[in-house]
């Protein structure tokens, strides 16, 4: 079981494949900056793709070195995610990171992740993962969507459990719990999301979402507190012990995430999955050891 | 549990106080007919709501005693449903039952505010079958009165029929609620309702039961094909309740069961504070009768 980011950081020492990030359309210092960190402290090789003549110039304001780095010069930011959709294809690199933190820059890497012709899609969605350490909890836990699925109906919802399962198996938890939140813990027809919820549960039991089981509808107390539970006479193996929380939107799972960080002062790894490789996507409002930690987690995949 | 219609019905107490059966419109051959073997059994006390005149008719064509048995006139079928149901709601009867009277004037006044019978949300029809196949006793529910229940009408029929069972001894009955199959579709609304609420009852929405959906039949009454499908729950091959999706399937589940496997079930409406006996002139003789003799193995206000 994996108690906190650092735990992933000693799993990739024994890692045998030495793995490289493709940064595509770089054009934001503090990506440049997390790569450069990345590669420094050995986790990963990198390749730069962008404006070079940019890239280089970032690298000389913040005094960065970029020696021994190879650059590809695309000025086209499609085509930038194309290329590195490519070398991904061709197993020339194995994590794929997203250069530009806005929503233009999630855009175009998004289109070229499921292009027809050359993208890199595995799963039956594209979704955001996020793992939390935090202190008043006892293993690391994951929120899923906070960034791509906006209102994600019951397809969608199966699509992001099986993303995060599958990421949570590969991380070494064997069957993940997953908690479907909810406002509360009954069926409610008003709620549509506690209907969502309920079918999600009967889905895994039939194993229709495989490797995990799912319980829903919980609201945040009862799925991360087992006393809760029980006092709502719930009984179940999920509340108090999930892996996965599965937000009903991104507002709800947006908001989780930002709580954590800024009253919970949790330390969090994220990336994109549903997709062949990993992808980090990390947002401007991200610091810079969560845009490190989120290399390091896609990294720990190939560990 | 019960292996057989013939195990419940040993327990109705022959002796003492009788359960009055108050049957509207009594002038009809087919119900007197049933009425009096029930009454020869000695299982009930009959209640002849109708025309006097008619009744009277069919007693002598038919070579029943009448000696002792009150008859009130009420030559109005539509009335004489009225005047059995007021009687039920002035404690003057056990068990209603239907006669010569169209099944909506007879079930009106059952849910008419005025007489307060109704004890659930939705009145349910449900049907207890005994098969030399199967290891006991089960409800059959809904193939006669909901047409095609949504979510909260399949909890009140649930309800009822959990009433009842648990009513013949069965603490915890369990139910399936039906699908084509057992997987959750979004395409079919019967195996996304059958999910809900069987998560309804694991949070104690509903409650005094298990229940288990969706499930197809064979899930439901035959334990390997459960296991085969991997549904180890408790609850696959060892139904008390089947819980059909609509009118429909139930309606022909329930006359394949009659016909091709010749059982004779006992049906009775549920949802008011007696049981109410609502048989159709198709219904084999042995179906009327051990519909009465389950509404009277029942006591609904205990």
């Amino acid at each position: 079981m994996l108690r906190t980011i650092a735990d992933i950081g000693k799993k990739l020492e024994k890692r045998k494949q030495k793995v490289t990030l493709v940064a595509t359309a770089v054009q934001d210092e503090n990506v440049l900056k997390a790569v450069l960190e990345a590669r420094d402290r050995d986790v990963v090789d990198i390749l730069l793709i962008g404006n070079e003549q940019k890239i280089r110039q970032m690298a000389e304001t913040s005094g960065a070195d970029l020696s021994g780095i190879s650059i590809i010069n695309e000025e086209d930011n499609y085509k930038a995610g194309i290329d590195s959709v490519k070398l991904v294809h061709d197993n020339r690199a194995h994590i794929l990171m997203n250069g530009q933190e806005n929503y233009h820059g999630y855009a175009v890497l998004g289109r070229a992740v499921i292009d027809r012709e050359y993208g890199i899609r595995r799963g039956q969605r594209i979704s955001h993962f996020a793992l939390f350490e935090l202190e008043s909890y006892h293993k690391l836990i994951g929120i899923t969507d906070c960034v791509m699925n906006v209102n994600p109906d019951l397809k969608t919802k199966a699509a992001i459990i099986s993303n995060a399962v599958f990421f949570m198996r590969v991380l070494g938890v064997e069957n993940p719990k997953v908690a479907v939140l909810a406002a509360v813990e009954v069926v409610n027809e008003s709620m549509p999301v506690t209907m969502e919820a309920a079918m999600l549960s009967k889905m895994a039991q039939r194993g229709q979402i495989k490797n995990c089981t799912v319980e829903g509808p919980l609201a945040f107390d009862n799925a991360i507190s087992k006393e809760h539970a029980i006092h709502k006479g719930i009984v179940n193996d999920v509340s108090g012990d999930p892996d996965i929380l599965l937000a009903p939107d991104v507002e709800t799972a947006g908001m989780i995430y930002q709580s954590f960080v800024f009253f919970s002062k949790a330390k969090v790894a994220s990336l994109a999955l549903g997709a062949t490789v990993p992808i980090v996507l990390t947002s401007k409002l991200d610091s810079h050891e969560t845009r490190v930690n989120s290399i390091l987690l896609a990294a720990s995949l190939y560990a | 549990m019960y292996r057989t219609l013939d195990d419940i019905f040993k327990t109705i107490k022959t002796d003492g106080q009788k359960k009055k059966l108050v049957v509207a419109a009594a002038q009809d051959d087919h119900v007197l007919d049933a009425v009096f073997r029930a009454y020869d059994k000695g299982v009930v006390e009959p209640v002849l709501v109708g025309n006097t005149e008619e009744i009277k008719k069919i007693a002598s064509h038919e070579g029943y005693d009448l000696t002792g048995i009150s008859i009130v006139h009420e030559a109005d079928p539509v009335s004489a449903a009225v005047t059995s149901v007021k009687m039920i709601h002035d404690g003057e009867g056990d068990i209603l039952m239907k006669g010569m009277v169209d099944s909506s004037s007879f079930l009106r006044p059952i849910l008419s505010r005025k007489f307060n019978l109704r004890q659930s949300d939705t009145l349910s029809h449900v049907g207890i079958i005994e098969l030399p196949h199967y290891h006991k006793v089960f409800a059959l529910t809904d193939g006669a009165l909901n047409i095609a229940p949504d979510l909260d009408m399949k909890i009140a029929i649930v309800k009822n029929a959990v009433f009842l069972m648990r009513k013949l001894g069965i603490e915890m009955p369990k139910v399936a609620a039906l699908g084509a199959f057992e997987l959750v579709h979004q395409k079919m609304q019967a195996t996304m309702d059958a999910a809900l609420l069987s998560k309804m009852a694991q949070r104690g929405q509903i409650r005094n039961c298990v229940i288990e959906g969706p499930m197809s039949f064979d899930n439901a009454v035959y334990k390997q094909s459960a296991e085969y499908k991997g549904l180890d729950n408790g609850v696959g091959g060892d139904a008390d309740i089947l819980l059909s999706p609509n009118i429909e399937a139930a309606n022909v589940l329930y006359k394949s069961i009659v016909y091709f496997a010749g059982a004779n079930p006992a049906c009775v409406i549920l949802g008011a504070s007696v049981p109410a006996v609502l048989t159709s002139r198709t219904d084999s003789e042995d179906v009327k009768l051990n519909s009465i003799m389950l509404a009277a193995s029942v006591d609904f206000d205990k």
